[in-house]
């Protein structure tokens, strides 16, 4: 989309159109969907949040500032209500014992044949205090002082889930990587290795299925 | 090494999720649910914004009523302002227009206590020479402004109260405003209640330099701010086009008012509460002004001394002074300059001129003694017109709900410049207007 394109369609926004509203989020559902995927623990969630913060989109769009690129003012935004949606269920969350992610090998991973739907399932995986920590860490470059005040927390917690997500997703890529050995033989399609982790994934699997279709 | 290992992992991640070839694909079932979301929201933000306006439309139906009340039964509460302007003459107790070559002024706001309680048991009438106000004219003895309260009790008690001015009592040279009451023998009478405040000039009447007078409410409506655009930071070619987008259209809208005002006759020192009620309808004719016109049914009510009021009538005895109810239809031409707009906020003040066409006259002449013999009032028996007889002075403060609704509140100013009504009286109203606005175009 051109940029004369995209402020016709954010100027029809500010004019509450419904048609550009439309427009502007069939334009950026992609982008959005996937700021939220990442942040959520599945995808009805993910599009729960992604709602909200188009809503916010669509009911603030005339403070947008023209002159500033609007991806990254979307993006900040997904990223806000995402944060809002981890701490309204926050008391849901839970942190889980990692002994068992402690003695982790550690190969090459980025040798490892894994695709979107399969990083996006081991980070959806996480639970929600190491993903929001991890997402805003690894992914969209946050200190761990500035995730420290966006999460309300301290910095050194900010620092443990950290370790304790990367623990977890080590642990993830080594059991893929040993199942898809296992298992590879007699499938030659490139993401069931997932599937056959273990039963329990399977809608996570079905849910990243959905994404790619 | 750790470290970046960890540094591997995450851009490992990173590059892994931002990869926008595998973006999801739009999904109509989540538009849809986002439709409803904002559908929710505009629905819920237009209750929550006609929550206000039905609270002010609810007071204002209270204000009213309460006001409608109230004025039920005034004769028999309120106590009357009276006025004393004559010498009286002879001495049967009635009174003489006197001519006017006393002036007197300003005697109106000293008042003075006087109490005094008479136990006589006859229920005879109380004689209380009173206060004087020496007229600043120098002209021969004045008199009186001479108040008082009689209450007979059934008891035949009756207590008494005289306000007067500050002249002390027999002074030579002048006279006494003797207000007498006769009213031995009846005693039924004496049981009204009756206070008389001050004593008001003998000027005949179109001397005094009679400060505009006239009455009634200007209401003005502007154009609704609903369209105008907001302004997008950006490059400067966006703004400019945004602005011609939104060039100037005519804008209408119509607005239901309803303003309670008071109305005085030269001042509002004796001001009466009015109501009006109406509809305006209002034009823009360009980005700050609009012209506006519409018809309100006015009630005002007043008094005015007898100096301030015109008649043929001969009155062999004067009233003291007039209270009107006059029922109106108030027809304002208005044209509003817009001060400040900014988003759903804007001020406006406006001026213009109003048309009356009376729909009902009553006056009741007060006379000061009981007795006297004249007419108790007057009713006009058919309607008349005063065509641009009365300057409007407003300021407006419009607040948008939504791009359909507003509401305003407008302080406003009526002076006269003619006389109005059969009284011919210079009639002047000041008041609050609350108003809700429709736009009848899109901006």
């Amino acid at each position: 989309m051109g940029e004369e394109d995209l402020h016709q369609l954010i100027r029809g926004c500010i004019k509450q159109d419904r048609k550009c509203q439309k427009m502007l989020y069939k334009a950026f559902y992609g982008f959005s969907m996937s700021i939220c995927l990442r942040y959520a623990g599945n995808r009805d969630d993910a599009a729960e949040v992604m709602n909200q913060g188009f809503f916010k989109v669509f009911t603030h769009i005339e403070s947008y500032d023209m002159g500033r690129p609007f991806k990254a003012w979307l993006g900040k935004i997904m990223m806000n209500v995402s944060i809002d949606f981890y701490r309204a269920n926050l008391k849901m969350a839970y942190t889980e014992d990692l002994d068992k992610a402690e003695h982790i090998s550690d190969g090459d991973i980025a040798d490892k044949n894994l695709h979107y739907n399969d990083l996006l399932a081991m980070v959806q995986k996480l639970p929600q205090a190491y993903r929001t920590v991890f997402n805003l860490f690894a992914i969209d470059g946050y200190s761990h002082d500035e995730i420290a005040s966006m999460l309300n927390i301290n910095a050194g917690t900010s620092k443990s889930n950290l370790h304790k997500a990367r623990q977890k997703l080590k642990q993830m890529i080594f059991k893929a990587e040993s199942s898809a050995n296992n298992a590879n033989y007699n499938s030659n399609s490139g993401y069931t290795p997932i599937v056959a982790i273990t039963g329990s994934d399977m809608r996570g699997v079905f849910f990243n299925k959905g994404i790619r279709e | 090494m750790n470290n970046e290992k960890d540094k591997k992992l995450d851009d490992f991640f990173r590059t892994g999720l931002e990869d926008p070839v595998h973006h999801p694909v739009y999904n109509e079932n989540d538009w849809s649910a986002l439709e409803d979301l904002l559908d929710k929201h505009t629905k819920r933000r237009g209750l929550i914004y006609w929550l206000p306006v039905l609270g002010s439309a609810a007071a204002l139906l209270l204000l009213f009523l309460g006001w409608w009340m109230f004025r039920a039964n005034p004769v028999q509460t309120s106590s009357k302002l009276q006025a004393i302007n004559h010498y009286p003459q002879g001495n049967s107790g009635g009174f003489v227009r006197q001519p006017a070559d006393h002036k007197q002024t300003a005697l109106l706001s000293q008042a003075v206590h006087h109490q005094q309680a008479n136990t006589g048991t006859s229920g005879g009438s109380i004689r209380q020479p009173v206060a004087h106000k020496q007229t600043p004219s120098g002209t021969a003895g004045v008199y009186a402004g001479n108040v008082h309260a009689i209450k007979a009790g059934s008891t035949g008690k009756s207590s008494f109260t005289s306000s007067a001015a500050v002249s002390p009592r027999g002074t030579t040279g002048e006279r006494l405003g003797d207000k007498q009451n006769i009213v031995s023998g009846e005693p039924a009478v004496l049981k009204r209640d009756y206070v008389a405040l001050s004593a008001v000039s003998t000027t005949p009447v179109f001397e005094t330099g009679l400060i505009s007078s006239s009455s009634v409410s200007a209401y003005q409506i502007n154009i609704p701010a609903a369209g105008s655009p907001k302004s997008l930071s950006g490059n400067g070619k966006e703004k400019i086009k945004i602005k011609s987008q939104a060039a100037f259209r005519p804008q209408f809208a119509v607005s239901i008012l309803a303003a309670p005002d008071l109305n005085g006759v030269g001042s509002f020192q004796q001001g009466k509460v009015g109501t009006n009620v109406g509809l305006l309808f209002s034009a823009g004719v360009s980005k700050k002004f609009t012209i506006s016109t519409g018809a309100l049914y006015s009630v005002k009510p007043y008094l005015a001394n007898f100096a301030d009021y015109h008649t043929p009538y001969n009155f062999h005895v004067s009233p003291v002074n007039i209270t009107a109810d006059c029922r109106m239809l108030d027809i304002p031409l208005n044209l509003g300059y817009q001060l400040y707009n900014k988003q759903q906020n804007k001020l406006s003040i406006g001026t213009g001129l109003s048309s009356y066409i009376m729909l009902h006259e009553q006056y009741t002449y007060n006379y000061n003694d009981v007795y006297a013999y004249g007419p108790s009032g007057y009713t006009v028996p058919h309607s008349s017109k005063y065509f641009f007889g009365v300057l409007n002075l407003n300021a407006t403060y419009d607040r948008q709900l939504n791009s359909k609704v507003g509401i305003s509140i407008q302080p406003y100013l009526k002076l006269p410049l003619s006389n109005i009504g059969y009284g011919q009286v210079k009639l002047q109203s000041t008041g609050v207007a609350v108003g809700l606005k429709w736009n009848l175009n899109k901006p």
